[in-house]
């Protein structure tokens, strides 16, 4: 595969003895993942999954995020200069390095003293243990852009408690650190102005044990409240809506309870929420977290790249540069749907969202044999 | 979620390219894998038809319907979710207490009502309520049987009674208040003394016109009720089944319904409840026992769309005759072999696509020196055992789902023909279901005896179906009788056969060649001929033996009694006719290329299984002894033809790996130490 990597100042490498750290640097732009990222990760991860010297990898952010996810601009950019095949590099490799960091051996501790969004969450997520602090904030914002939780997110959605997964990925909504530590998207939450310590104790241990991994974090980390206000605590809300059939029953349900419930936020909220939201993107995300809380990680990521394949294509709906005009580049708030209504979206436009990309010498995405392991 | 060392070192290797080789290989043997997981869908071929379609095939309707609710198991912690080698199964456990298991049952029950599961149940009319209805029942069977009998008892056996032998007045009182589950229903029919036989029963109801109310007793001991599901514990009311004795005058058997608890659980007045106890499996559901003393229900109780009681005494009916009575009243019980029939098949599902995927990735002795140890399922030994039974199984699905829109669809003139083939086909599916649990659980050796493997437990948790609502054997003499009846009337009256399926018999006698070529015992042509004849021959003997012992002075039916060898043959040759029908009506409706050549195949197997293991062709000489021979070892032809796809045809099964168990997947890392 070709290397993207001249940009290499984009992500900082440092070496201490057994570990490796790799810091996204693009404080300006939230360290949002551009395509030389995307690929130098790619290799970085390659390289440490042989170099049997290296036994932890750190991923932390420079600045106040973590990772805001993909750098969309970019592709907007490559797609307005080429075609929809332009943009869908960048996907490759953001799916490619997630696989390996979910199946590769070397455990890996991510930072996330800040923003994390969208495809920023899966390079943490995907990794062995994440730290949070007081100063994260968590959020999949794909669905009001016009696209939906990819890089695998179907994957870890779909398993976080309950029907939390379903929850975050349609609304948008944001986490704390300690809510992502309270529904299980982060291992440890250690208070920032302890992270230095430990890095510096990390650096020491020269293992890859996760156990010692862990409780080396565990030194460190507290047991942080979540605030009253937590969507957390409304779990059974978010278990008995989320957990409908459809968006439209979805919605029905949390209509429901706020007219039965009229001084809790919650649902109107959440509904807030869905109802800025593209239309099929939450067609389409409900149906993408569904299918991955059956699938394996391999077969979430290769399905996900045929979604957004189509959703770069703009074959069905071209929703996503709606999405990016109104939200990244006009920056007017005012996204117009198309289709308008959920109603308007039928089943047969989602189910062809999941449908192999009808296009000449054009392949699904080719995961290594072990794709289909169903980790 | 902690991966095994040498599981990564694997994936490791893997990862690397293969000019690293030698440096991986110098870190030295110790560190390499002794045995090492990989997964089928890395050995197998790429799936030569779409999974996806061949699963909407079987699964035939709502599968978007069906995924929401593996979605609602999954997600929540009542159904015990487990994480076995990184990934997530939800498995009963069954090493809880039977008194844990009913509790966790209703628990389990509240959380699907609660969702949503069970709206329109009772109250939904029409077509698409009644098939998202089994629909949702198939895939509550396939986390759990006793979660799927508790609400079948209640919902089918006392709302389904309800619904077809209450009037409105019933309909209006229960059917909501049973979907919400305000009342927990259940359905005493069942005695000591009698089961299969119901018109034996012994309860007895008499009335009092002076209060307008039914009194029901039982008489004796072999008159109480037995098997209760949901007696135990948790119902609140029942549909009694009693004889019903007004002015001295037994009109039979009629349906009542009484409350046996009050709202906190008491149980009410005059009535008695003991426990059934532990069980060999289905301890999910609290089968109890129930007496009645003096037990006294408004006249409205009864359940009145066949008869009625006037409110000064006097016994009212459209259908003067008991018999025919009767038969109108056991009509809509249907339902429960239907679904019995159904849930069969998905539990053979389940187990062969364990043992299919383990016997993909499960390697056993090395027939080379130094040579890798081979794949259970690459041994044609192996092959012979799982495949004809996957074979089967895709036969009887097809059959499965055309008794369901039989079923679904039915209308007074099919009522013959929907006993008929519900009961045989709830005795052939649910026999076929047994046999594969154990050729499963000991094609999975060890493993097959863990709980949390499933199939093992499986046994004993359908153990039952051979006899609830209707012993097999009693069942298939039935399809015989019913036979033999079409036959005598045809006969009778010189007139073609029109019914059950024996229109075969109005043309002339099918031939089948001397010599059997391999693209005749694949051809569909033969395949029928050769099941149409041996129904034929087998109905001709069976009446010709019927009629003499007749003639020798038997009565009719002792002369029927007698017969059974032959009566057991005709149930079978009239069985597997009905599914190799259905099977080449469902492939005659698809038109996918790949799909179809599959179903071909897999249809081919079907029918030599059968023309082996049956030893009327040979016995009658329906196939000659080398006929028998080739048929053989077209089996094993077949058997090397599907291995190649046995991956395939059991991800067609639709069962989300979740429902299945560790042997399935990665069983090295399920049993590793740091799991």
């Amino acid at each position: 595969m070709a290397s993207y990597s001249t940009a290499n100042d984009q992500i900082l490498i440092e070496e201490k003895s057994s570990v490796r750290k790799f810091t996204l640097n693009r404080p300006k732009q939230l360290n949002v993942l551009s395509l030389a990222m995307g690929s130098r990760f790619w290799e970085l991860y390659s390289e440490c999954a042989k170099d049997s010297s290296v036994k932890l990898i750190i991923v932390k952010g420079k600045g106040r995020a973590f990772c805001a996810g993909g750098d969309v601009a970019e592709v907007i950019r490559d797609i307005s200069q080429g075609n929809w095949r332009a943009g869908t590099l960048h996907y490759k490799y953001g799916f490619m390095m997630n696989y390996l960091l979910k199946i590769h051996n070397k455990p890996q501790v991510a930072f996330i003293n800040g923003i994390v969004m969208g495809g920023g969450s899966s390079v943490s997520i995907n990794g062995r243990f994440q730290v949070v602090t007081e100063n994260t904030v968590f959020a999949m914002p794909e669905t009001a852009l016009g696209s939906f939780p990819d890089l695998s997110a179907s994957y870890y959605l779909s398993r976080l408690p309950g029907f939390f997964g379903e929850y975050l990925g349609l609304t948008g909504a944001r986490l704390s650190g300690a809510e992502m530590l309270a529904c299980g998207l982060a291992t440890h939450f250690v208070p920032s102005e302890k992270l230095s310590l430990l890095e510096e104790a990390l650096e020491k241990i020269d293992t890859s044990d996760p156990f010692v991994i862990s409780s080396t974090i565990n030194k460190f980390s507290e047991v942080p409240n979540l605030k009253e206000k937590s969507a957390y605590h409304k779990l059974d809300i978010i278990n008995k809506c989320f957990s409908q059939r459809t968006i439209e029953e979805i919605i029905a349900a949390l209509e429901r309870e706020a007219a039965e419930n009229k001084e809790d936020w919650f649902s109107n909220f959440s509904i807030k929420l869905m109802k800025k939201a593209s239309p099929t993107s939450l067609k389409i995300t409900l149906r993408s977290i569904r299918e991955g809380r059956y699938q394996g990680i391999g077969q979430c990521i290769v399905r996900e790249f045929r979604m957004i394949c189509h959703v770069l294509r703009g074959d069905i709906s071209t929703d996503f540069y709606e999405g990016c005009r109104a939200i990244l580049l006009d920056k007017d708030g005012n996204p117009k749907w198309e289709p308008s209504k959920i109603e308007l979206v039928t089943d047969e436009m989602v189910d062809r969202y999941f449908t192999k990309i009808d296009e000449d010498d054009w392949d699904d995405l080719v995961l290594p044999a072990f794709a289909f392991s169903k980790l | 979620m902690e991966k095994v060392n040498f599981r990564t070192q694997v994936l490791t290797r893997h990862l690397l390219n293969n000019d690293h080789r030698g440096t991986a290989a110098t870190a030295g043997i110790s560190t390499s894998p002794c045995l090492s997981y990989t997964p089928p869908e890395i050995s197998s071929k790429p799936f030569p038809f779409d999974v996806n379609s061949m699963r909407k095939l079987m699964d035939g309707h709502n599968i978007e319907d069906r995924d929401w609710l593996f979605n609602l198991m999954i997600q929540s912690n009542l159904f015990n979710p487990k994480l076995r080698g990184g990934k997530i199964f939800v498995v009963p456990d069954y090493n809880q207490s039977m008194e844990q298991q009913r509790e966790i049952t209703m628990k389990r029950i509240q959380y699907l009502l609660d969702h949503g599961v069970f709206e329109r149940w009772l109250t939904g009319k029409g077509f698409d309520a009644e098939m998202r209805k089994l629909a949702l029942l198939e895939v509550i069977e396939i986390f759990d049987h006793s979660l799927a009998i508790k609400i079948g008892v209640h919902f089918f056996l006392w709302g389904g009674a309800i619904l077809f032998f209450g009037t409105k007045r019933h309909h209006d009182k229960w059917l909501k208040a049973s979907e919400d589950y305000h009342i927990k229903g259940c359905f005493a029919m069942t005695e000591l003394g009698h089961g299969s036989n119901v018109r034996g029963i012994e309860t007895i109801t008499t009335y009092d016109s002076k209060t307008e109310e039914f009194v029901i007793n039982t008489p004796c001991e072999s008159a109480q009720k037995y098997w209760i599901g949901g007696a135990a514990n948790h119902a609140t009311h029942t549909v009694v089944f009693s004889q019903l004795n007004i002015d001295g005058n037994n009109q039979g058997v009629h349906a009542f319904i009484t409350q046996i608890r009050d709202a906190d659980g008491n149980i009410c007045p005059n009535i008695r409840i003991a426990d059934c106890g532990h069980k060999i499996g289905l301890n999910g559901v609290d089968n109890g026992r129930i007496w009645f003393d003096n037990v006294r229900i408004p006249r409205e109780n009864l359940l009145n769309s066949v008869a009625d009681v006037s409110a000064d005494g006097k016994y009212l009916s459209a259908i003067k005759d008991p018999d025919q009575r009767f038969g109108a009243f056991m009509a809509p019980l249907t339902s429960g072999r239907v679904t019995i029939a159904l849930s069969a098949i998905y539990s053979t599902k389940i187990s062969l696509a364990i043992a299919i995927r383990y016997s993909l990735t499960r390697r056993a002795f090395s027939i080379t020196p130094n040579g890798d140890e081979v794949l259970l399922l690459d041994y044609p030994s192996h092959q012979r055992r799982l495949l004809p039974l996957l074979a089967k199984t895709y036969a009887m699905t097809f059959a499965g789902n055309y008794l369901k829109l039989l079923y679904v669809k039915r209308t007074p003139q099919l009522i013959k023909t929907l006993h008929v083939v519900s009961s045989a086909l709830k005795a052939i599916l649910t026999w076929h279901n047994m046999r594969t649990l154990q050729e499963c659980r000991e094609a999975c050796g060890g493993q097959g005896l863990k709980t949390e493997n499933r199939i093992g437990q499986l046994k004993g948790e359908f153990d039952v179906q051979s006899t609830f609502e209707g012993d097999n054997n009693v069942l298939m003499q039935q399809v015989s009788k019913a036979m033999l009846a079409e036959y005598v009337a045809a006969k009778r009256r010189n007139k073609p056969f029109k019914d059950l399926g024996l229109e075969h018999m109005n043309k002339s006698c099918p031939v089948i060649p001397s010599r059997l070529t391999n693209s005749t015992l694949r051809s569909a042509q033969f395949q029928i001929d050769i099941f149409c004849l041996r129904e034929r021959d087998l109905l001709n003997r069976f009446a010709i033996e019927v009629s003499e012992n007749q003639a020798q002075g038997e009565s009719k039916e002792s002369a029927f009694i007698v017969g059974y060898q032959l009566a057991e043959d005709l149930g079978r040759a009239y069985s597997d006719r009905l599914i190799l029908q259905t099977f080449i009506e469902a492939e005659n409706n698809v038109t996918d290329t790949p799909l179809k050549e599959m179903l071909g195949l897999i249809r081919s197997m079907y029918v030599l299984v059968s023309l082996d293991e049956d030893v009327a062709f040979l016995r009658y000489g329906y196939l000659t002894v080398e006929a028998a021979a080739t048929v053989r070892k077209e089996i094993v032809k077949l058997c090397a033809e599907i291995r190649p796809h046995a991956l395939s045809l059991v991800s067609s099964f639709g069962i989300p790996d979740a429902f299945l168990s560790p042997i399935a997947f990665d069983w090295v890392a399920a049993n590793s130490w740091s799991n």
